[in-house]
This record gives C-alpha cells, structure tokens and sequence, in this order.
C-alpha cells in the first residue's frame, strides 16, 4: 500500500524519476544492523538529493523490551549513544538533535534515555558540488542497559541519488520523521531563569504565568548536561502564579554554575479531550537577584513513604480496625454493643443477618465517600481528608445528629417512635434497616478520626486513579466492621457475651452521654469554624429539635391537635435546620483570618506556619519542628497533650533552640493542604523535625509519645557538642 | 523501573510498627570533596578486616567494581587499571578494589573468585574489599564500575568521580583520555589541592541489592 501510494505520488512529481524510484527496493533506508537488543537503520526523508541543500536522516532505533538506551545526559550512570560520520569532502553532518528523554530510576540511580523506539534526527548538508550520489557512512555506538549494560556498535551506509531537486521519501519514512519530530522538545514559549540558595541549590523558574495548577503534573527538568544539577535528588515542581518553580540540588561539578543552564522541561497538562504530555527546551539564564529562600526542600524527607496498592491495601485495613477504637467511633459502637447484647439468643440466622447489614452499611458509606472523592476531583482537582470537617454545616449536623442519638440512648423517645427521615431513627431501629444505618453512622463520625496508619494510605487512595481509590476506602471501611462482623459470625464468640437482662437498660442509658459529650465537641469544632455565634446557633437547633421531640411525644392518633403539634415540630426541625444557611454567612474563616484569637488550635509557644517562615528559619540552621494539627483532629489534640504540651519536652524544645511552628488545618489552607499533598498525606496529624543544617526533613510517627519527641531532640543536643 | 515495588515482607507479617517506616531505597547524596570520607570496615578475599580509620596517615583509592561490566573491563584488558595499581603501591597508596554487586548480581564475586580473578588480570590492589550487601557503595553513593574516590592522609575526601576522561567502552581511548585518578593522586601527594576534584563517572550501573530491607 505504502508502495503504491509512493508510486502515485513519484507519477505526480514527475513522470522522468517515476521509474527509477520506484524500482529501488528502499532508497531512503540503510540496511538494518541487529544487535543482542536493539534493532537500528539510518533513514533519510528524501529519496533524491540535491547539492548543497540540508535534509535530513535519523538513526531509528527499535530497543528490547524492558531495555533503554541514553540520551545526551545519561545522568548517573550510563552513556549518551554516538554517531560518528564519514562523509565526501564538502558534505557535513549536524550534531544529534535529540527527542525528549524519560525517566528510568534504577534502584535509585536516575538515568535519562529511551525505550521502545527512538529516532535520533541529524541534519545532512551534502557536498555544493554534489555529482553523482551522495553515499553516508556512519559508525554509532550506543550502551543499552537493563539490569546489565552492554554497549553496542553498528556500521551504516546510505547512498542517496542526486538530482536538480530533492524528492521525499515514502510517505511511511516520512510519517516516521514526522513522528521524530514530535518527539523532540519545542523551544520554551516562556522565559525561564534560575537563582542560587545560600547552601548553593539552583531553583529554576520558568515564567509561564497563569498556569492552573490543577491542570499541569509530572513536572520534571532534565538538565542537558552532567555537572550543574544533581540528577539523583527527586524533584518537586510546583506551580506558583509566577510560573513553573523547580527546586533542584547542585550536582557534584565544582565549577560555578553556568551563566545558562540548559535543559529539557517536560510536563503533563490535562486538557478537555485528555492529557498531552509537552517538553520544551529550557535555557535559563542566571538571576543574581534572585536567591531561593533555602534548600526547604520537602523532597525527600526521611521517612515520607510511597506505597504500592497491595501495601495501601493492608494499611487501610489495618487503619479501619483501629477506628474502632477511636473517641469518635466508641459511641457509636457503643450502641451497636448494646444492639448486639439485645440480640443476644436469637437464632445465628439473625445474628449474621444483622453482622452482615452493618457490614454493608459501612461498606456502601465508603463507596459513597469513594463515588464523592472522585467526583469532586473529577471536577475540582483536589480533596483531603478531614474536607468535610472544614464545612462548618457538616459539623452543625454531626452534633444535631450526636444530640438526637444521645437522647434516643437516654430514653426520651423510644425506638420506633416515628421520627421517619431522620438518621438516627433509621439507626436505632431494630433489625436488619437498623443494622445497616448504624453501618453508616460509625463511618459518617469516624472520618476525622485520622488513626495511625490512615494517612498514607488515604494518601494513596485520593492520588490515585478512581479504582484504586474505591478499593482502599473499601478495605477501610471492611476493616472498621471486621470486629462486628466476626462477632455476628462466630457463635464461639458469642457465647462470651453476657446474658440479656436490666443491665442493658442501664447500659444504654449511660451511653447516652458519650454521645452529647461528643455532641459538645462537635460544637466545639464549630466554633473554630464560625467563631461564637455558632454557639448560638448549634444550641439554640439542639433546644429546637429538643421541643419538636417533645411535642411529637405528647400524643398519637389522627385528632386535630396531634396535626397541629405535628406541623409545630416539623417547624421548629426546619428552623433548627435554618441555622445551616446562617453559618455559611457567617465569618467561616475567622480562625485563620483573624490571627487566630479565637482559634481552638492553641499557638501559645508556637509560631504560625508557613512556607517562608520554616524555609528562613531551616536555611538559618537552626532546628525546626513543624506540627500540622485541626481542631476537629482527635489524634493531634492528644499527641498535643501527651507529647507536645508537656513540661519536659517544653523544656528539651526550649533548650534545644527549636523554632515551633504550627500549621493549622481546621479551614481550608491551600498552603497547608499543598505540604500535605507534597508529602503524600491526605491529612493531619503530620509531623516534621528539620535537624540544624539538614536539607530535609523527617517525618515522625503520627502517634507521639514524650520519649519519641525527647530522644529526637537529645540526637541534636550531641550533635551539638 | 518494574523492580520498584516489590512488596515489603516485612509488611506481608503484618507488624505494623515495623511497616511504618519503610526503609527508603537509596541514598541520594554522595559526600562532599572536603569533608571526611564515610567511615567503613570490609572484609577482604583473603579475610583480613579493613577500616577507614585503620589507614589514617595514608592516602587510600577506592575502585569499585564489576568484572563482567564492559567499562571496567576496558580498563582491565588494557591494563591501565593494573598499572596505576602497582604506581599507587610503589607510592605508598593504599589502592582498595570493592566488590559491590549485591549477591546474585552481575559482579558478585566470592573470595576465591576475588583472588582468581586478580591472578588471572594480573591486578595489584593492596585488597579486593568483598562488599556483597553494598554497604561501602552506599556510604560514598557510588553509581557506576568503576567509580573513583581517593581519601587524603587525613581522611578527607579529595577526589570522587571517573577513572578518566573519555567515557567510552573502547581501549583505543585510554591514551588519549586524561587519568583523572593519576592526576589526582600525584597532586595529593605532592600536597596540592586536587584541580579536578569531582568529575563524571561512567560505567555501568553499580548492582545493588534488589529489595531494600
């Protein structure tokens, strides 16, 4: 087909040359030299040539399957491939033009090069007095390497007839340059420039401005050559308004830094129809003016840690177990527990029937918080952990909700009183609906419980692709009912339980008051959210819905007056309700706006954090701890209390000359959500110690305990000395 | 590549405290010309114990090695590497060769292979150090065979980088090439400051352990 399309168009392009160029068998291609791994020919785009003027020919390349070869900087180990012409007096060969390389990160060690297929592109000038055919002769040597590297060498000759004009060639060589071509990187649109750090770290800035964020990722630089850049230190981009910031660490050259530093950006932006993955060529030129804040470079940080599916897996499963036995999920449990010592007796038909409904209540909560997450990123880009936590409505209805339960365990109304719509008179029915919606309330309060093992993996589960994330929440959400669920299908297990009895009364009535204890942090939280006012106006609902409980109780039946303190009820519940719409009015970001007068996350002997501050006080040398903590964060407020906050590490924090810095996250930070994200954490409690001098941090465990923060701090006090 | 995520095992035991913290897979950072050399202790083909803080007073080279990789092969069958072995030697150079490649790989050699292959190349290293967990590679971010440090009489680093200037796998390029390590060598001797201090090293991709543990 190809053949014939180039026959058609050689009959276009002149009846005289049509003959022989078609009989050639494949004028424009070198024969094929096979090596151990790489299948490569020499391939010009014309068929004819004429004196003097430049065309051009690639070195295609078909590489072994898991196999690379290297680009023109090969980065730590390996070797760029090399063309060697032998050419007629006159005629000369430009240098390679290279396409844009990927990455290959072999056990740490980062090369730069290609795999599959690559077509290195060389412009030819032939001879001005070219006469006769032009013949090219070309040695290239290449290393191509997987586990082991073995170099490589072939022999090339291509003899090209000359003419009074150049003729293409087939129009499948042709599409082959074409190909080439893009895969070349583009001179850079914008104009790029790089300043130097105190400590000798190059951040280059390309100045493209007004870039969405949300749209751009995979941004790498690949320095063109070896010397200036460490091609071994991760990189981390990002995109500020003043465009593509890249930190990058000096390479091991003792030479200063060039006036131009040159390199290949290569990124990838989300378009309506998909991603396009670009490279540009880069040269920035050296800003005297511009100097970095530090080498507070989050790449790196000891301890930051990159899962696998399987591994995220199990850490979801591990982190759902444990909510089990968070604060915020122990009521709810709680009443579970009792539902279960009710049940006590009953068939095992019915047990397992009312395990298996509360297992699939957690579970299709989970697939809808997964069904949510993706959404909105779909749509927004981002989404942390905790998010809910940050509207002040969800919190006024969590604690309405933490209210009427609290009530329901107290007795103030009965189960199976008719409160239909309401959550938690589903929750508290008995059988397999009540089994199922008590399922969904432990998930709805257990979310800002972010346990110990939770944050990497929910990390995991928010960066990755919609699957991946539905089987991560999934595995959480198993692991929050597992205990329930074991239980409801073991008899042996059973039999532990005690016997029915008056207790139970007794029980549930006492666990009414984790639940308003609950419902009273909730408001707590609120007030971080909204300020005072939200006091008002979460208690002044509570005594609403308080009073349309009552009125509901006084009477049954179809008289008018039941009709009447019906209709009564259903008001004071909507204006209870009301006071949602009046919280987003209200200051929502007065915690963060407001210096943090009223906020609930304490600063007294902290700093408030940011970017520039840690970066100045890291680059000053002196040590850092970072605390990213919310209000709503049960974890961060005990590591506060038990760690943090206690005389004797106040004390080793002092001596050690520690510059405290405190993150909050109760509201929205895009500042703080964007450390977060660099750190592959959905959310708080996050941790980081910056030893003096060190040019990263380490991220410490999210359950602290004094001797943790005392010994870490003790390793620099003998440092010291 | 496909290599990187092996699942940890020690998180398939399902001991959580120790999965919390999962070892990261290589040190980004190689020390610094200047500053003191990373400490290690090795043990050589034929048994003896060697340190860093041993040879204090001394000028050490360290060469890392694979004897299948094609680079320091070039350097062997042209028997530039013996030669600057034996001018290191009559210099009073402590001259280490170290077996990196983690076991199984590429380059692993055991002790009586060590000592063959130094009959057989007809090598002078004063050891053949056998570094089967990379330990030695790791602590001066070795990336490639051979790759090239020398340590000064105070244990400073002086020199880290290529054994020459001309990274190709050809013979015929030795002579034309500039010995860096030979340089070095002469100017740390003679008490100067070495002029080129860090160059690129080429070669092959040094074989550390597959899993990280």
């Amino acid at each position: 087909m190809a053949r014939f399309l180039a026959f058609l168009l050689v009959l276009m392009a002149g009846p005289v040359l049509a003959l022989p160029a078609f009989a050639q068998a494949s004028p424009a291609q070198s024969a094929v030299v096979t090596t151990e791994n790489v299948r490569s020919e020499l391939v010009s785009e014309v068929a004819t040539v004429k004196a003097g003027e430049p065309f051009w020919v690639g070195l295609r390349q078909t590489i072994r399957p898991k196999w690379h070869t290297y680009w023109k900087n090969p980065g730590e180990s390996g070797l760029p491939t090399e063309i060697t012409w032998k050419l007629p007096d006159g005629a000369r060969a430009d240098p390679i033009v290279w396409p844009a390389p990927i990455l290959f990160d072999i056990g740490g060690i980062i090369n730069y090069g290609f795999k599959d297929e690559s077509v290195l592109l060389v412009r030819i000038t032939p001879p001005a007095d070219l006469a006769g055919p032009l013949t090219l002769a070309a040695e290239a040597n290449w290393l191509v390497c997987e586990d082991v590297c073995i170099p490589e060498e072939g022999k090339f000759e291509l003899t090209l007839p000359s003419g009074t004009a150049a003729t293409l060639a087939p129009p499948a060589t042709r599409t082959l340059f074409e190909q080439a071509r893009r895969a070349v990187p583009t001179a850079s649109p914008w104009p790029a420039r790089y300043g130097v750090s105190k400590a000798g770290d190059p951040t280059l800035l390309v100045e493209a401005r007004g870039l969405k964020p949300d749209a751009i990722s995979d941004i790498y630089f690949f320095p063109a050559e070896w010397g200036p850049v460490a091609t071994m230190a991760r990189q981390t981009a990002t995109v500020t308004p003043e465009g593509i910031r890249i930190p990058l660490k000096k390479g091991d050259a003792k030479a200063a830094l060039p006036a131009q530093l040159a390199g290949t950006l290569v990124l990838t932006e989300k378009t309506a129809d998909g991603t396009v993955k670009q490279a540009f060529d880069v040269s920035a030129t050296l800003d005297p003016a511009f100097v970095p804040a530090a080498t507070a470079s989050l790449a790196n940080a000891v301890g930051a840690e990159q899962l696998s599916l399987v591994q995220a897996l199990l850490f979801a499963l591990l982190g759902g177990l444990i909510l089990n036995l968070m604060p915020c999920v122990f009521p709810v449990l709680a009443m579970k527990a009792a539902a279960f010592a009710r049940l006590a007796g009953h068939e095992r038909s019915e047990m397992r029937r009312d395990g298996l409904a509360y297992t699939a209540g957690v579970l299709a909560s989970f697939a809808a918080m997964a069904g949510v997450v993706i959404a909105i990123r779909s749509s927004v880009g981002e989404v942390n952990w905790g998010f809910q936590f940050q509207s002040p409505v969800f919190s006024l209805l969590i604690a309405y909700l933490f209210f009427v339960v609290g009530l329901n365990l107290s007795g103030v109304f009965e189960i199976g009183s008719r409160l239909a719509g309401v959550g938690q008179g589903l929750a508290s029915r008995g059988g397999t609906t009540g089994a199922f919606f008590t399922g969904v309330l432990a998930v709805i309060v257990a979310t800002p419980c972010t346990a110990p093992f939770m944050a990497a993996a929910l990390g995991f589960a928010l960066s990755q692709p919609a699957p991946a994330t539905l089987a991560v929440l999934l595995a959480m959400g198993l692991g929050l009912a597992l205990p329930y669920l074991a239980l409801s299908m073991t008899p042996a297990l059973q039999r532990l339980m005690p016997r029915p009895g008056p207790w139970m009364d007794r029980l549930r009535q006492f666990l009414a008051f984790p639940m308003y204890a609950s419902a009273v942090w909730m408001i707590w939280v609120l007030t971080q959210q909204t300020g005072a006012d939200g006091v008002l106006y979460a208690l002044g609902g509570m005594i609403l819905i308080g009073f349309a409980i009552w009125l509901l109780r006084l009477g049954s039946g179809a008289t008018a007056g039941t009709w009447v303190r019906r209709g009564i009820a259903a008001a004071a519940v909507l204006l209870a309700f009301s006071a949602t719409l009046k919280l987003d009015q209200s200051p929502a970001t007065a915690a963060s706006a407001s210096g943090g007068s009223n906020a609930g996350v304490s600063f007294e002997g902290w700093e408030r954090f940011s970017r520039a501050r840690m970066a100045e006080a890291v680059a000053a040398g002196k040590p850092v701890f970072v605390d990213f903590t919310a209000a709503w964060c049960i974890t961060c407020l005990v590591n506060e209390r038990v760690a943090l906050e206690v005389p004797a590490v106040r004390r080793a924090f002092e001596q050690a000359g520690v510059v405290k810095l405190k993150g909050d996250w109760t509201n929205r930070d895009a500042e703080i959500t964007g450390v977060l994200k660099e750190l592959g954490r959905a959310g708080v409690p996050l941790y980081l110690f910056w030893e003096p001098g060190a040019d990263r941090p380490k991220i410490l465990p999210q359950v602290l305990t004094e001797s943790l923060i005392l010994s870490e701090l003790s390793s620099i006090q003998q440092a010291k000395r | 590549m496909s290599k990187l995520n092996v699942p940890r095992r020690t998180l398939l035991l399902g001991s959580a405290a120790l999965a919390m913290a999962p070892a990261a897979a290589f040190a980004t950072s190689s020390p610094d010309i200047g500053k003191p050399a990373p400490s290690f202790s090795a043990i050589d083909s034929n048994g003896k114990t060697w340190s860093l803080a041993d040879l204090k007073g001394k000028v050490v080279v360290l060469e890392t090695t694979n004897h299948d990789c094609p680079y320091v092969r070039k350097h062997y069958n042209a028997n530039n590497m013996q030669d600057q072995q034996r001018e290191a030697a009559a210099k009073g150079v402590v001259w280490l060769t170290v077996a990196s490649s983690a076991t199984g790989e590429q380059g692993y050699v055991t002790a009586q292979q060590a000592n063959d292959l130094t009959r057989s190349r007809n090598a002078a290293p004063a050891a053949v150090l056998l570094d089967p967990q990379s330990k030695v590679a790791r602590a001066y971010g070795a990336t490639v065979t051979p790759h090239m440090y020398i340590i000064d009489a105070n244990g400073i680093l002086v020199y880290k980088g290529g054994i020459d200037s001309i990274p190709s796998s050809s013979t015929a390029d030795i002579p034309k090439a500039t010995q860096y390590v030979r340089v070095a060598l002469d100017q740390v001797l003679a008490g100067k400051p070495v002029a080129e201090a860090s160059t690129r090293a080429y070669g092959c991709t040094l074989k550390y352990p597959k899993t990280s543990s």
